[in-house]
């Protein structure tokens, strides 16, 4: 009776959360985000972090992605930290997750989200370059 | 406290939920074909989330009927070291879906006394999709695979120690 309480209680934002990634799958293609990297490291890891960010769908669909930037020569940084935003960090959700954990628990899970993508990602590709 | 934090969670869903049909409403008298074509995204959505759903919500029935808080507290509470982090870490990896149909169960554990860096640590070890490494090893290569999942799961246990800090509730 309490997990369908719970359900109850969460069955509108859900709705509206699928609704929202609906949309962001329509209108944010893999051209779009394409269009968002400069060439550099740094600014594209950031880039990467926050475009992985604001992206729905798949894993999958990140591989993809990630395998034609990698192919159009984006730097693996970049890719890595891609990767990683698109599974941990979702924008689309930021409402549902904080009226369901707080506020406050959401900004310090998302802020360490943020910074762990970008961290991950210069471990690996340093870790990468290293074991080449 | 709860049920307000409920109650709360609830108008705003209900709010979000009606803002998000007005966009849909609207973006089908601007541009009919992406509005169709956002909905049939939606609802393939919808289909792939209503199994897993159903599963989270039997497990959320079983842990309220047979788990106590207190023995949540002891698995998953400050004293649970090393083997709360195990768990938080396995549940992470084996865990399917989507993060969002996974809230109200952890939302329950951590009121009847998970920590939050444990909540964290589960949240971040979800990362590694352990269906989907095979195509990134095809990808990406096993090198980079393996990195990624290593340092993925050591920095799930480091944000979860990090969390653990920062939400600390001060002590009276």
């Amino acid at each position: 009776m309490k997990a369908v309480q719970s359900l109850y209680t969460i069955a509108p934002m859900l709705l509206a959360t699928i609704g929202v990634v609906g949309l962001f799958q329509t209108f944010i293609s893999p051209e779009t985000l394409h269009a968002l990297f400069s060439g550099s490291i740094w600014s594209d890891t950031f880039v990467g972090t926050l475009v992985g960010g604001v992206s729905v769908g798949q894993p999958v669909i990140s591989y993809v992605i990630g395998g034609e930037l990698l192919e159009e020569g984006i730097s693996l940084y970049a890719i890595t930290a891609f990767i990683l935003a698109w599974v941990t960090l979702g924008v689309v959700q930021l409402p549902l997750e904080a009226s369901i954990f707080g506020a406050r628990f959401t900004l310090v899970r998302n802020v360490l989200t943020v910074v762990f993508a970008m961290l991950i990602a210069f471990a690996v590709g340093m870790t990468i370059s290293l074991l080449a | 406290m709860k049920q307000q934090t409920k109650k709360r969670a609830n108008y705003f869903g209900w709010f979000f939920l009606l803002a998000v049909a007005i966009s849909y409403i609207t973006l089908a008298f601007a541009s009919p074909d992406k509005a169709s074509q956002s909905l049939l995204h939606a609802l393939d959505i919808l289909k792939q989330v209503i199994p897993i759903l159903a599963v989270v919500l039997f497990l959320t029935a079983l842990l309220n009927t047979f788990v106590q808080p207190k023995s949540i507290a002891g698995h998953l509470g400050k004293e649970s070291g090393i083997k709360g982090w195990l768990l938080a870490l396995t549940g992470g990896l084996l865990s399917h879906g989507s993060t969002y149909i996974w809230y109200p169960i952890l939302q329950d554990l951590r009121l009847n006394g998970a920590r939050n860096g444990l909540i964290v640590a589960f949240f971040y070890a979800r990362a590694i999709k352990l269906p989907w490494l095979p195509m990134m090893i095809s990808y990406f290569g096993l090198t980079f695979t393996l990195t990624l999942s290593f340092y993925t799961l050591l920095g799930a246990l480091f944000q979860g120690l990090i969390a653990d800090k920062l939400l600390e509730k001060p002590k009276d």
